[in-house]
């Protein structure tokens, strides 16, 4: 996360938020693609904090939330766990790579398995590297969060709205992909 | 569905490119994600990083942020403590009492050539007379010579807040005033009265 540091002030790391701000625009245009191409996006994260927050986010985009206890075997057992032909998220975002126990979040690894890209949040204590769209940035606090979501959310009604108004123009593309 | 597990060879992108390559995977099976990602690639490829085993001193090659006026800053800490106001950080343009020091610092700096110390003791008293009391830290260091307070030595244990007293600070106010006229006119070593 070095790379991503503009310098540390009394001993807090302050991140760089040009760079911030390049990656969270990459980040929100990729999702907006894959959810106007009709793909599911899961969020995660871990943070207890703001479970209840991400959730209704979530269900106001129409898309999928998990933060509660992740089992092992939920996307390399998919097919077992849930039944043959079980479809995986297109997408993962993650709001807080950490877990309970400041590890990296055991699904950080398990998409990169089942070759699902991931977006996250990475913050000074996280590492980027398996992240495929990995945003710099504060994962803790309240407002930082709400941002996150906020933004989020927005993009992928945003792609959705976009997708339903091509729909009605060009007609036959909802056949096709 | 084919599929490659290698999280840590190579990026997913190469893993389906690869697969998609050899056949394995068909054009029908394609991912939603693989055209948007060949079209906006991030900046820095995602390949697995291993974290590296560090042993012994750590460097911290991270650059410590530092400005001119912290040196300032550091001694208005340690002679006066936290200073009288606390921050009130549910205001956005607030402005603590040592950041108004330092702004007056910085005024006078511009505008005389007085040395380091002569210019601390200058900006406290410019503060003075614009209202803000500065209690020096670690006991009753002013003389105060008014029939109202003695100076033991318990005292100088005691918070210091407790011997604040608005009679006795209106005296030193009024005495430092008086200190400055007198050195002003006669040039004299102040005295206290």
């Amino acid at each position: 996360m070095e790379q991503y540091l503009f310098g540390c002030r009394l001993e807090q790391d302050i991140l760089d938020l040009d760079q911030t701000m390049e990656h969270l625009q990459q980040a929100l245009n990729f999702t907006a693609h894959v959810a106007y191409r009709r793909g599911i996006i899961l969020f995660v994260s871990r943070n207890r904090q703001f479970t209840h927050l991400i959730e209704s986010m979530a269900r106001d985009c129409g898309e999928y939330a998990h933060c509660r206890y992740w089992q092992g075997g939920l996307l390399t057992n998919a097919n077992v766990q849930y039944g043959k032909g079980v479809r995986l998220p297109d997408l993962i975002v993650f709001l807080s790579t950490l877990n309970n126990v400041f590890q990296q979040h055991v699904a950080v690894r398990d998409a990169a398995k089942m070759n699902i890209p991931t977006v996250g949040i990475v913050d000074s204590n996280c590492n980027p590297s398996l992240l495929t769209y990995p945003v710099p940035g504060n994962d803790d606090s309240g407002p930082a969060v709400e941002l996150y979501c906020k933004l989020f959310r927005m993009t992928i009604n945003r792609a959705k709205d976009k997708r339903r108004q091509m729909e009605i123009l060009y007609g036959l593309k909802s056949q096709n992909d | 569905m084919a599929g490659s597990r290698l999280e840590k060879f190579g990026t997913v992108f190469t893993r389906v490119r690869d697969l998609m390559r050899a056949g394995v995977v068909k054009d029908a099976d394609k991912p939603i994600w693989y055209d948007v990602y060949a079209a906006f690639p991030p900046k820095k490829e995602p390949v697995y990083q291993k974290p590296i085993a560090r042993f012994g001193k750590v460097v911290d090659k991270v650059p410590e942020i530092l400005y001119k006026e912290d040196t300032v800053r550091a001694k208005f800490y340690e002679v006066y403590g936290n200073g009288p106001r606390a921050f009130d950080l549910t205001k956005a343009n607030f402005v603590s009492t040592s950041q108004r020091f330092i702004e007056k610092h910085q005024e006078l700096e511009k505008t005389g050539d007085l040395d380091e110390e002569k210019l601390f003791e200058e900006t406290a008293k410019a503060l003075l007379a614009e209202g803000i009391v500065l209690r020096r830290r670690g006991g009753a260091t002013m003389a105060l010579q008014s029939p109202g307070v003695s100076v033991s030595p318990e005292a100088e244990s005691r918070d210091p807040v407790l011997e604040m007293r608005l009679k006795d600070m209106l005296q030193e106010l009024q005495q430092e005033h008086r200190e400055k006229q007198q050195t002003e006119t006669t040039r004299d070593p102040a005295t206290t009265q």
